[in-house]
């Protein structure tokens, strides 16, 4: 049985939620919140396989979560639940964490495909999104100041091209066919991706924090 | 260029004093030929103030030149002189006889055969001042005698103690007798050099000092200027003498005077140098003037019978205040590149001094001495000169500096208005920005909130499918709103993967073909309206055409960006055409195109597919909104 958190500001999108939740995962704990700070708290408390996080939330943002969630619970999936559709939302909340993305307004039948791929693995990836982890990982290949600080977290050749097809608008199958990979080994590349992402982030803001602690 | 400025001004400053040397040179070789003239090297004297030459007293026999200072130590007033000469000298029938005195001072009338034949001036009183002008008598035929003549010359002359300097103490040079044209132009010779040079360079000193003292009275900061001009001018006063020979003041007057005189030319020497290099010195500017007043206070103590005296003390201090200068200055200004003008003037200048000081032991003071006095004052023009040119130089430079100083000054404020400009362009774009992007975020708060809510919650499929295209159509606005120019490869990446998984869902087999290398960018206005056309025509094909197999194709042509979207579906029966239009949506899709200058075409007929040519111009979708 799986623990679900949900955290959703709008009462009837969080109903709908919930009922596409229990179908794709019937039987599951749902914790459900309002509010980033009572978010934040059940993360302590509760023990979560899967947190589907809003972005816009009325006493901040949902990114926290994300960031709170891979901090105390790094196993738990979280699943950026969202309005937005653009990279300049998204990015952060990937950056912190967050394993996927599902655009709320798609219909149900989608949402409800998206999660499941999701929890078997296979985030999904939008050009804008893949140009944006392109575009960050060629600025940390550049020589930096502070580079023998940082953790070498690189993309491997095959998953750059994985991202340069998805960013060219090749679907996750059509680059298993071009590459002449399966499907789940397609997946992989994006997992890894969306780890070493995280991973990256992450060392770069404690470096930063660590910077500011000691001028600070 | 100021180089070449230089090397001539330097030709201009050299040329008057090449000049002069050649005038120097004629004299002294003038000097040597007098091959037919007859110099007279002794006479007798006797001292008396009366009209003829006092035959009862004691004859001396004297050589000349005669200095009294050395036969008559302290001796002042008038003393005669006879000579005799035979009618040896015939000059030519057209030629007069005459005496050429070559010094003589102060004054001295000439008597032929007991007739007076020259007077200099006054002999008594204030005595006319003759000791710089060589005199030359016509001794009249009539008064010749062919035996023995008697010439009688009486002199009027002061005691050394008297006087400031030997050349002015009485005393009579050798005397010349021959043809008054031969004489004549040694006479002329001697005066161009003794009167006429040193009158035309005072002169010039006298303009050119008080030029330069007003200037540099005008500008303070050259104030070296207003001293050299006052040197100048105290100079000039002296040589003034010349051209003053009767001086309606007594002769121990005059003395006290040029003497005090120089305490004020060594006080402007003396701060010319030291201003010229830029120094100041209190203790210096206070006591030369003290100097100055105590000169001729010690004078007037002394008394006119000492003033030989206390001026040749003076004459020591002053002279060693110059030169201590000068040498302060060369030490001063070793390291400066220019200095070697001044340096070599300086060194002209102690020689001229150093001549002069021998040349007050000699009667007759030798030609070299004569050159050594007009150098000074050529010095001091030439130096002026040199002070003009740099004065000019460095007027042209500062002008030059305000110039670029304005120069720069316009430049410096073109930047600022321009950066003005930038900021007051930046802030109006920043304030937009945000604006736009409160905006945005309201839309989502609000709006998208509602209409996903809607999506979500209605019971009608429409009601739902109406309001997520809503929602669609608002996210795509506020990118509109809030976007930057987007790539045309990154827009075409987005198209594709949006295209081919909507046609996958659908099981439609979608195509796509795209130019790999693009470089163009689009507006975010002309990335949201072909988002929309495409996703339009996309629906149109899932939902209508029943189509298996869908291709789209993008290129470039001839700087219009063309997407081509083709289907093999039922097509669009014309005679339907407006009744399912609002469903097909082409009218929005052409009036799409349109908002962005290009056009959206629509080729079809029922069997046959449907084919959709957007053609949209890329320079005006780049334009933006």
């Amino acid at each position: 049985m799986k623990t679900i958190l949900l955290l959703e500001d709008l009462p009837e999108i969080r109903a709908w939620l919930r009922k596409l939740v229990l179908e794709v995962f019937p039987g599951a704990h749902l914790s459900e919140s309002a509010r980033v700070h009572d978010a934040i708290e059940l993360v302590g408390a509760i023990k979560f396989d899967l947190a589907l996080i809003d972005l816009g939330l009325p006493d901040g943002s949902g990114v926290d979560v994300v960031t709170k969630l891979r901090d105390v619970q790094p196993e738990a999936q979280s699943v950026v639940v969202t309005i937005h559709d653009d990279d300049e939302h998204l990015f952060p909340a990937l950056q912190a964490g967050a394993f996927g993305y599902i655009l709320k307004e798609q219909a149900r039948e989608l949402i409800t495909e998206q999660l499941q791929r999701i929890s078997q693995g296979e985030p999904p990836l939008s050009p804008s999104i893949a140009r944006r982890v392109m575009a960050y990982f060629s600025a940390k290949a550049k020589p930096q100041p502070s580079a023998n600080a940082m953790p070498n977290v690189s993309l491997t050749d095959r998953e750059s091209e994985v991202l340069l097809r998805v960013a060219k608008g090749y679907t996750l199958p059509e680059i298993g066919v071009q590459l002449g990979l399966s499907r789940h080994t397609i997946a992989d590349y994006v997992k890894q991706i969306y780890r070493k992402l995280n991973v990256s982030s992450r060392a770069e803001a404690a470096l930063e924090a660590q910077r500011l602690g000691l001028f600070g | 260029m100021a180089d070449a400025m230089r090397r001539l001004a330097l030709h201009f400053l050299f040329t008057p004093f090449t000049r002069l040397a050649l005038i120097a040179w004629l004299a002294l070789t003038g000097a040597m030929s007098a091959a037919q003239t007859l110099d007279i090297r002794s006479a007798l004297s006797a001292p008396g103030g009366s009209s003829v030459f006092p035959a009862d007293a004691a004859a001396l026999e004297v050589a000349l030149p005669d200095e009294w200072a050395r036969t008559r130590p302290g001796f002042g007033g008038t003393l005669w002189y006879r000579v005799r000469f035979g009618a040896l000298i015939v000059p030519a029938s057209d030629d007069l006889l005459a005496l050429y005195v070559e010094h003589v001072c102060s004054n001295l009338e000439v008597h032929l055969n007991g007739q007076m034949v020259h007077s200099g001036g006054r002999m008594g009183g204030h005595i006319t001042h003759n000791c710089n002008h060589p005199q030359l008598v016509a001794l009249p035929s009539a008064l010749i005698r062919p035996g023995a003549n008697l010439l009688d010359i009486k002199v009027a002359g002061h005691a050394l103690a008297e006087v400031g300097s030997h050349q002015r103490a009485g005393g009579l040079s050798a005397l010349s007798i021959g043809p008054q044209s031969l004489l004549a132009t040694r006479h002329a010779r001697a005066t161009a050099l003794q009167v006429t040079a040193p009158q035309a360079v005072g002169a010039t000193l006298l303009l050119m000092g008080g030029f330069m003292f007003v200037l540099g009275f005008i500008n303070r900061s050259e104030s070296h200027l207003a001293y050299f001009g006052a040197l100048s001018v105290g100079w000039a006063l002296i040589d003034a003498r010349l051209w003053l020979r009767e001086l309606p003041v007594s002769h121990s007057t005059a003395e006290f005077l040029i003497i005090a005189l120089l305490g004020f030319i060594t006080w402007a020497g003396v701060q010319f140098l030291l201003r010229y290099a830029g120094v100041r010195h209190r203790r210096v500017d206070t006591l030369l003037p003290m100097q100055c007043a105590l000169l001729p206070l010690s004078l007037v103590v002394a008394g006119p019978a000492h003033l030989n005296a206390v001026a040749n003390v003076w004459y020591g201090v002053l002279a060693l205040q110059v030169v201590a200068a000068a040498v302060w200055f060369l030490h001063h200004e070793r390291r400066q590149r220019n200095a070697w003008p001044m340096a070599t003037m300086l060194a002209a200048a102690a020689s001229a001094g150093i001549i002069e000081f021998l040349a007050q032991w000699t009667v007759t003071r030798p030609p070299a001495a004569h050159i050594a006095q007009l150098v000074v004052p050529v010095i001091f023009v030439l130096v002026g000169l040199r002070l003009v040119q740099q004065h000019g130089h460095a007027l042209h430079q500062s002008e030059q500096d305000r110039l670029q100083l304005e120069q720069r000054v316009r430049e410096a404020t073109a930047e600022i208005e321009h950066n003005f400009r930038q900021l007051a362009e930046l802030r109006v774009e920043q304030v937009t920005e945000r604006e736009r992007k409160r905006i945005a975020a309201d839309l989502h708060d609000d709006l998208g909130a509602k209409l996903l809510t809607i999506v979500h919650t209605s019971e009608s499929e429409r009601i739902s499918t109406l309001a997520r295209e809503a929602l669609e159509e608002m996210r795509l606005s506020v990118r509109g709103l809030t976007g930057k120019p987007v790539r045309l490869a990154d827009a075409l990446g987005d198209w594709r993967a949006e295209v081919v998984s909507r046609l996958a869902q659908a099981g439609i087999e979608g195509e796509w073909d795209a130019p790999e290398e693009l470089p163009q960018t689009l507006s975010a206005r002309a990335y949201v309206q072909t988002t929309r056309i495409l996703r339009e025509a996309t629906s149109n094909i899932i939902k209508h055409s029943r189509a298996s197999h869908c291709s789209v194709a993008a290129s470039i042509n001839a700087g219009d960006f063309q997407l081509v979207v083709q289907d093999n579906g039922d097509g669009i029966a014309i005679e339907a055409d407006r009744r399912l239009d609002r469903g097909h949506g082409l009218a929005s899709m052409k009036s799409r195109a349109k908002q962005l200058q290009g056009q959206c075409l629509v080729e079809s007929g029922p069997g046959y597919g449907t084919v959709i040519r957007l053609t949209v111009p890329l320079d005006r979708a780049m334009e933006g909104s």
